[in-house]
């Protein structure tokens, strides 16, 4: 019954777009409780459809669009998971922005285009079909661009928003070429469709990917990757995220944290059996994530914008996220649960943790961590709500983080038995940093005394709330939900009946699929209390440095450390990307090319315009206005077509 | 006599028993405010239901009145063109009319003038949709004048006597086809051995393609277009370039199609000419125009151009092993194409008058121009929804998605490309490409300019048919399918089987 009105998820944030862009001006706070309230909507019905499909049922309603395309909606395990993160985190954020957002001028605007990102975003996850998927994919880059940008008038805010709309078009390319390749693979095969079936349609492509030549799959994964790097930040696509903390911190939450940034992982998940018969092409995703991880980790350390610090953990998560569906090249399909539950209790622990900073950046007025300090003592529920998002974060014993990513790195382990160290090696060190650099930030900012002059009062309740709530859920999620969890994602593709063994035979992959199931038998005692020796040992770390002070961060580096002005520089990205690459290598292309368009391309045009034109006013002299002109016009005009037609027709044309 | 088998031509009898009714009451009545309005719109809705019952249900191609009208696809889906491009008139009417001297004429005429080109749509016998062209003819040549001005006056009385003699060439046409035929009936002319007659057949038929080019407003016959789009109540211009325009190409579509099939090099040769000419010319010119109705105007005649390479596809498919397909999926697009500019340039054309009502608010200063391009500077902040509502429509005239105006030409320019006809294509594409000069430079004006005055209430009746008008135009560009599905059925009424 629910199921029927799946549509509803994504028409009603549409519906609060509307009204907010046209009548929230008038409305108090912006009108943002349409959108609380459409987003609330869209729980209430996730809700009752999971409790309809749960555990072994789907949903998918489809109809015709045009030619050879349709619309629908594809709800499975994988899909539903997401959309009960997706809206129940996303309606806690906007009600948050209530208080937040409270008299800015721009309220309206801004509760508008959070709207219109909830509708995207929802309609990315429930698509049937890849085509479909992409426009909400476009979409949801859009709402991200006009989000970071909400401050236009602040030119770092507006800089910030056009990288990022350009960064993440890089991968929106690949994204499209990858779909075009797949439409053409899918074409040649000369399906015999049945009525509602469509080339582009997840179920169809699942059922036909065996048919296509492997190294047409590789090229077609590794484009889809290359969307899903651009969209989640993976290296080398990753700079555009941590400038995109110039928007609104709730933006921050939403869209750089919880749910936009993760649209390229779920893109991987939702293609798994395409990566998994594509040669090669997990090795690349596993790759890619873990050297993000480790490598957004350091550059963790040494930030001190607050916002910049848990932006380059999102990045080093998201990593852990990637490496993790490329594992399971080893694992196989129970990849994709351990990624997606990492993905969920990251969302609720990341959320937190950004929602808790506005909290304090709303107080202190500044984004550095230098200036806060002590803040604990006066924003008592923050600070409580914070440490246990931090110790989630850093993957303390039974938070929530500690089971998501260790089963991460517990599987990463197994695929290294099997095939390579490396993914394992890189995220056991990410590990450690996660720790270290996640509670530098809580001590720094909410222990020891005030280091400057700031407005010592607690947030109002509607911000509170939210905060608990996921705090409730950062803490108890992991332990409560894990085995059902995989077991519920384990039977994603068995709906589609997708036989990953005879996948795994195209894309050379040794092992069965499935074997991570078994409590990891093999594994060394000293690989199975790793990850609690790296989350407590990296605290405590952490508290020598900077809560007992026991420890300079000066003893150890020092201004004129090479590492230290490496991380500090973030690898001297922006001097290699930026200054060099783009500034020096693509704008003196540009210059070169923009003098051929100048001198050759644009003086032919102008030519052109400038006879058509002339020759518009001269044709324009004929409408004389007199009518009796006009009726010579008409009568020679078909004395001028009688005759030429006759000698047409005389010459035989 | 079995009245239930005259029940698919209950939406004519209707309306011109309404515009009768509607004289009646109007004379009888003194002060009627906007009663015959209402009473037009409920008929044109019932009338709207009941041609798209009949497109339904499975009745269809039955004839009658000794084989002069035939209810098919075809008709039914120029039925609802017609019926939805006079709803709009009304509604934004009730606006403009409210209260008026005369407000009852006005809606007689225009209820006769939509029943006169709901008949030729379904006509299938020469003298039958003469009598239906005329009916719509007179109707609109007296709604153009309607408003007195001086002005008014000028744009009808050129539109009359352009019309006039363009039917004395029609007729001409008619009659000599009947010389030689011996018929009047569509399908006997389509069965007669025409090409005893050469040469006389290439006259009569260039004089049928002038009478109707008048209509379609091709070059050089369009030349009435924009004087009289200027010069008429801007709610009239609409109908005209929306309504009275496709009806040129309905009963064209009949004409050249079924019943000249055999004389198909001649009118593709001819049409291949006014095609080309019509887009070209109509874009050029409107870059010079500075009276946006003008624009308007030329813009209507550029899009005919593009409607007009229907038959240009058509005539080039025909002659092809496997060419049925491609004609029908040409004519399908020029159908789109019809429907979604009847919408576009409808819609415009409101805005214009709305624009008209706002400068005549602000005191319109003695000489000037009420339709100059600047009154519509900031037009954005003076009158939103209008503004909004234009951007849609200019975007879809220019052709780009998801809008109405790109389905149709998409259809439309890819039939003309799988015909062979790829030089035809590309100066159509050239030609759109070229047209974005000047409806970016209205868009540009509304929104980039300063306001040259405070923001205006807009009128009740124009934002409503706007609106309406705008949720067409992108609906039918976001869910094209069973448009596109309905124009190719109407198109398989027009090729042989």
């Amino acid at each position: 019954m629910y199921a029927d009105y799946a549509y509803l998820i994504v028409a009603m944030p549409v519906l609060a777009f509307v009204l907010c862009i046209f009548f929230g001006w008038h409305l108090p706070k912006g009108g943002g409780f349409f959108t609380v309230l459409a987003t609330f909507g869209g729980l209430i019905l996730s809700l009752g459809i999971f409790k309809e499909i749960y555990p072994d049922k789907i949903v998918h309603q489809s109809i015709p669009w045009f030619a050879n395309f349709n619309v629908g909606i594809l709800i499975d395990p994988l899909a539903i998971v997401m959309l009960l993160m997706v809206t129940f985190v996303v309606t806690l954020i906007h009600t948050y922005a209530l208080g937040y957002m409270d008299g800015d001028p721009g309220a309206a605007r801004y509760f508008a285009e959070a709207a219109l990102f909830t509708a995207a975003m929802l309609g990315l996850i429930y698509s049937d079909n890849l085509l479909q998927l992409f426009i909400f994919w476009e979409l949801v880059g859009l709402c991200s661009f006009l989000l970071i940008g909400f401050w236009y008038r602040k030119p770092s805010a507006a800089a910030a928003a056009k990288k990022a709309f350009l960064t993440t078009r890089v991968g929106d390319v690949l994204f499209l070429a990858a779909l075009v390749l797949l439409y053409n693979n899918m074409a040649s095969l000369n399906l015999a469709l049945k009525p509602g079936e469509y080339l582009l349609q997840f179920p169809v492509i699942y059922a036909h990917i065996a048919q296509i030549p492997p190294t047409q799959l590789t090229f077609i994964a590794l484009c889809l990757l290359g969307g899903a790097v651009g969209k989640s930040g993976q290296f080398p696509l990753h700079v555009w995220l941590p400038d995109a903390m110039e928007g609104p911190t709730t933006v921050s939450a939403m869209i750089h944290a919880a749910t936009m940034v993760t649209a390229g992982v779920y893109l991987v998940a939702r293609m798994f059996p395409l990566f998994y018969a594509a040669p090669n092409a997990l090795t690349v995703v596993a790759l890619i994530g873990a050297f993000t991880g480790l490598f957004a980790a350091t550059m963790g350390l040494t930030a001190f914008d607050i916002k910049r610090v848990l932006a380059f953990s999102t990045v080093s998560q998201l990593g852990f996220m990637m490496a993790g569906l490329g594992v399971g090249a080893a694992v196989g399909v129970a990849a994709v649960g351990v990624s997606i539950f990492h993905l969920i209790g990251h969302s609720f622990f990341k959320a937190l943790l950004f929602l808790c900073s506005g909290s304090v950046i709303h107080a202190v007025g500044t984004n550095d961590m230098r200036e806060m300090g002590g803040v604990g003592k006066y924003m008592k529920w923050t600070a409580y709500t914070m440490l246990i998002g931090s110790l989630s974060l850093a993957g303390f014993p039974l938070f929530t983080g500690f089971f998501s990513k260790d089963e991460i790195i517990k599987i990463a382990y197994e695929y290294g038995v099997q095939i390579n160290y490396l993914p394992y090696i890189m995220l056991i060190c990410a590990a450690t940093l996660t720790a270290i650099y996640t509670f530098r930030l809580w001590f720094v900012a909410f222990t020891g005394e005030p280091r400057s002059d700031y407005h010592k009062h607690e947030s109002p309740w509607i911000m509170i709330g939210p905060l608990v709530l996921l705090a409730v859920f950062a803490l108890g999620f992991g332990f409560f939900a894990q085995s059902g969890f995989y077991q519920y994602l384990d039977t994603n593709f068995e709906h589609y009946g997708v036989d990953f063994h005879a996948l795994g035979v195209i894309g050379g992959h040794i092992s069965e699929a499935g074997a991570a199931g078994g409590e990891g038998a093999g594994e060394p005692f000293i690989v199975k209390i790793l990850p609690y020796i790296i989350a407590i040992g990296g605290i405590l770390v952490a508290m020598l440095f900077y809560y007992w002070h026991k420890l300079d961060p000066g003893l150890v580096t020092s201004e004129r450390d090479p590492i230290r002005r490496l991380l500090l520089k973030g690898y001297y990205q922006h001097e290699i990307f930026t200054a060099w690459f783009a500034e020096t290598v693509v704008y003196g292309v540009a210059i070169l090319f923009n003098l051929i368009d100048i001198k050759i391309v644009d003086g032919v045009l102008n030519k052109i315009s400038e006879v058509t034109v002339g020759f518009g006013g001269n044709l324009r002299k004929v409408q004389t206005g007199v009518v009796q002109n006009y009726i010579t016009a008409v009568v020679l005009g078909i004395v001028v077509l009688v005759i030429v037609i006759e000698i047409g027709m005389k010459v035989g044309l | 006599m079995d009245l239930g088998f005259y029940t698919p031509l209950g939406a004519e009898a209707l309306l011109t028993a309404l515009a009768v009714l509607v004289i009646l009451l109007g004379s009888l009545m003194k002060k009627s405010g906007n009663l015959m309005g209402y009473l037009s719109l409920a008929g044109l809705v019932v009338s709207l239901g009941l041609v798209m019952s009949t497109a339904m249900s499975a009745k269809l191609g039955q004839v009658f009145f000794f084989n002069t009208i035939s209810v098919d696809a075809l008709s039914q889906f120029f039925k609802a063109v017609f019926l939805v491009v006079s709803m709009l008139v009304v509604i934004a009417s009730l606006s403009r009319y409210k209260d008026a001297k005369g407000a009852d004429e006005f809606y007689a005429l225009l209820l006769l003038a939509t029943v006169g080109m709901m008949v030729v749509s379904s006509s299938i016998d020469l003298v039958t949709l003469f009598v239906g062209f005329e009916l719509a003819s007179l109707s609109t040549y007296a709604l153009a004048a309607f408003d007195k001005s001086k002005r008014n006056l000028e744009a009808a009385m050129k539109y009359f006597i352009f019309g006039s003699v363009s039917s004395a060439f029609m007729l001409f046409g008619f009659s000599l086809l009947y010389g030689m035929t011996g018929t009047t009936k569509i399908a006997g002319i389509a069965s007669a051995a025409l090409s005893n007659f050469a040469p006389a057949t290439l006259v009569a038929l260039i004089f049928v393609i002038a009478g109707f080019a008048f209509k379609m407003a091709l070059v050089p016959f369009h030349m009435w277009a924009p004087d009289t789009y200027e010069g008429a109540p801007a709610l009239v211009s609409g109908l005209l370039a929306a309504g009275s325009k496709k009806m040129g190409f309905a009963a064209a579509f009949r004409v050249i199609f079924v019943a000249l099939l055999a004389l198909r090099l001649e009118w593709y040769l001819a049409f291949a000419i006014l095609a080309a000419l019509t887009m070209t010319l109509g874009n050029v010119l409107a870059i010079w125009q500075n009276n946006v109705r003008r624009i308007f105007a030329y813009s209507s005649v550029a899009q005919a151009g593009y409607m007009a390479m229907t038959f240009v596809v058509v005539g080039a498919a025909l002659g092809q092993p496997n060419g049925a397909a491609i004609a029908q999926n040409s004519i399908a697009g020029g159908l789109l194409l019809i429907l979604g500019h009847a919408l576009m340039k409808m819609g415009a054309f409101i805005a214009a008058a709305v624009v008209g009502y706002m400068v005549l608010k602000d005191g319109l200063k003695e000489g000037s121009d009420p339709d100059d391009i600047s009154n519509y500077a900031g037009l954005g902040r003076r009158a939103p929804i209008t503004a909004f509502c234009l951007l849609i429509f200019m975007f879809a005239l220019a052709g780009i998605p998801p809008t109405a105006g790109y389905i149709g030409k998409f259809v439309l320019f890819g039939s003309a490309i799988n015909a062979g006809l790829v030089w035809l294509a590309v100066l159509a594409i050239l030609n759109s490409a070229l047209s974005l000069y000047y409806y970016l430079r209205i868009i540009s004006y509304m929104y980039l300019k300063e306001p040259a005055g405070p923001k205006i209430s807009e009128p009740k009746g124009y934002a409503v048919a706007l609106i309406l008008t705008m949720i067409g135009v992108i609906g039918i560009g976001v869910y094209p399918q069973p448009f596109y599905n309905w124009a190719m059925q109407a198109a398989a009424v027009l090729l042989p089987h």
